[in-house]
């Protein structure tokens, strides 16, 4: 590495970092909100066993599950116009994003609350809980509990996962690195400082896991 | 009062329940004994519509519910008036001994939060709780849990309390701590309906024993006469069972 390149780096530094605050974690931040509240809803009209509502949220999941993300962002962004639909570039990310987040986590969260005993559900009943209550209050914060570590594998995975973005020109954290590398061509460095800030976000993420996490250990 | 008429019960081909009925008298305390698959505690979970019976009815205060067939609203409303005691306990994990006492006031029967905590601190002295009130039950001993969830079953004032094996989960030593309990309140005048094996609970606490076996009611007596003067061969047969086994 030589002066010049050094100097680029430090410089193109910044210009990253502004994109993942601008865009990466805007991105991943809305797409994973939307994503539990999605992945929250599938998981709790499969246990209800809703009708209709359960095949729906199965039917969803498997074609979520069984695709490639890169596929659905491209039916999204470059596919629904020839019926109709335009959706510019960030919109079509976060429905995607959040679409995906919430097949694979309802499937976490439905375990997690399979995995708390049915009788914490009887003893809800016997103090007078209907359903909804005994879900809100009982059964859903201890299964977030049992929950929190793979969903925050999710949410780290999502961070990384909004790099696909950069496919239907959402100019995130890739795309600036490619759009600074091109004038230079140290794509090799400008790749690798890309990767470095994606490290840096996913690193804070671990610490904030593991300080909730320490803090959920107190508590019970 | 509450009273009992026809519950039967079947899961798969197995009859479990056939055609039981008792009445409960207010401040009735009540054994109901017999060897494992007896019914018992499906009996007790048919009654607090943790399962569906395939027929029967209680009668509660006067008032007729289908316990085949209830509205979700009359289920709700049965419910405010029992309390269950649970075998092995399930206190709400996420919630502190006093919060799962309170819990049932502030959430289904929309008490003030002071007024519950009153109630439920209240209702943790008497098991003798008070100094674990702010506990969570995963740091609390199983006679402690059970302690905290009759707490938790008699805080509203429910016209009978249903315990389901209290003692069956604890370790020999802790069963005397829930056992102390149960008596406290019996001699509190609380109306209750007790699945055990605790022969010296039904013998000195209850006022009457009903003996299951095969999904019926074989015998029911005053205990005095069920432990001293028992009627049925069938009667006779499970206390000579269990003196037998205690030797």
């Amino acid at each position: 590495m030589n002066e010049r390149i050094l100097q680029e780096l430090i410089e193109s530094f910044p210009k990253l970092v502004m994109t993942a605050l601008k865009v990466t974690i805007p991105l991943t931040a809305i797409s994973f909100t939307l994503g539990i509240l999605i992945a929250l809803l599938t998981a709790l009209v499969q246990i209800a066993k809703i009708p209709v509502l359960k095949q729906l949220a199965r039917f969803y999941v498997w074609i979520i599950r069984g695709t490639p993300m890169l596929v659905q962002l491209f039916v999204v962004y470059f596919g629904l116009p020839s019926i109709g639909i335009t959706l510019s570039a960030f919109p079509s990310a976060i429905i995607v994003l959040s679409l995906s987040v919430g097949a694979y986590c309802s499937e976490t969260i439905r375990g997690a609350i399979e995995s708390v005993p049915k009788g914490q559900l009887e003893a809800s009943y016997c103090v007078g809980m209907t359903f909804p209550q005994a879900m809100m209050r009982i059964i859903i914060p201890q299964a977030m509990t049992a929950a929190f570590p793979p969903l925050s594998n999710s949410l780290i995975g999502l961070v990384k996962d909004t790099s696909l973005a950069y496919s239907i020109a959402v100019v995130e954290i890739m795309a600036q690195a490619q759009r600074i590398a091109a004038r230079s061509y140290d794509y090799f460095w400008l790749y690798l400082e890309a990767g470095l800030v994606y490290l840096i976000i996913c690193t804070l993420l671990t610490w904030v896991q593991r300080a909730i996490e320490r803090r959920m250990e107190r508590k019970r | 009062m509450i009273e009992v008429l026809n519950v039967r019960k079947s899961f798969g081909g197995n009859e479990v329940l056939k055609d039981v009925s008792f009445r409960v008298n207010d401040g009735d305390v009540i054994a109901i004994l017999g060897p494992s698959g007896s019914g018992k505690t499906t009996l007790l979970r048919c009654l607090s519509f943790l399962e569906t019976a395939d027929g029967g009815r209680s009668v509660f205060n006067g008032k007729e519910y289908d316990l085949h067939k209830s509205s979700k609203k009359d289920i709700h409303e049965y419910r405010k008036h029992i309390g269950f005691v649970f075998q092995d306990y399930q206190l709400f994990g996420n919630k502190t001994a006093l919060e799962n006492v309170t819990e049932g006031l502030i959430v289904a029967r929309r008490m003030k939060k002071e007024e519950a905590e009153e109630k439920g601190l209240r209702a943790l002295e008497k098991v003798g709780m008070l100094d674990k009130r702010d506990f969570y039950p995963s740091k609390l001993s199983g006679g402690q849990q059970q302690r905290v969830a009759i707490a938790r079953a008699m805080v509203s004032e429910p016209g009978v309390i249903f315990f389901d094996e209290p003692t069956s989960a604890l370790d020999p030593e802790l069963t005397g701590e829930v056992l102390d309990v149960m008596r406290k309140l019996a001699e509190d005048g609380t109306t209750m309906v007790v699945v055990t094996h605790e022969m010296e609970f039904a013998r000195r606490v209850a006022d009457r024993v009903i003996l299951m076996e095969g999904g019926v009611i074989v015998e029911e007596d005053s205990s005095e006469v069920f432990f001293t003067a028992p009627k049925t061969e069938r009667a006779k047969a499970f206390l000579e069972g269990i003196r037998g086994g205690k030797v």
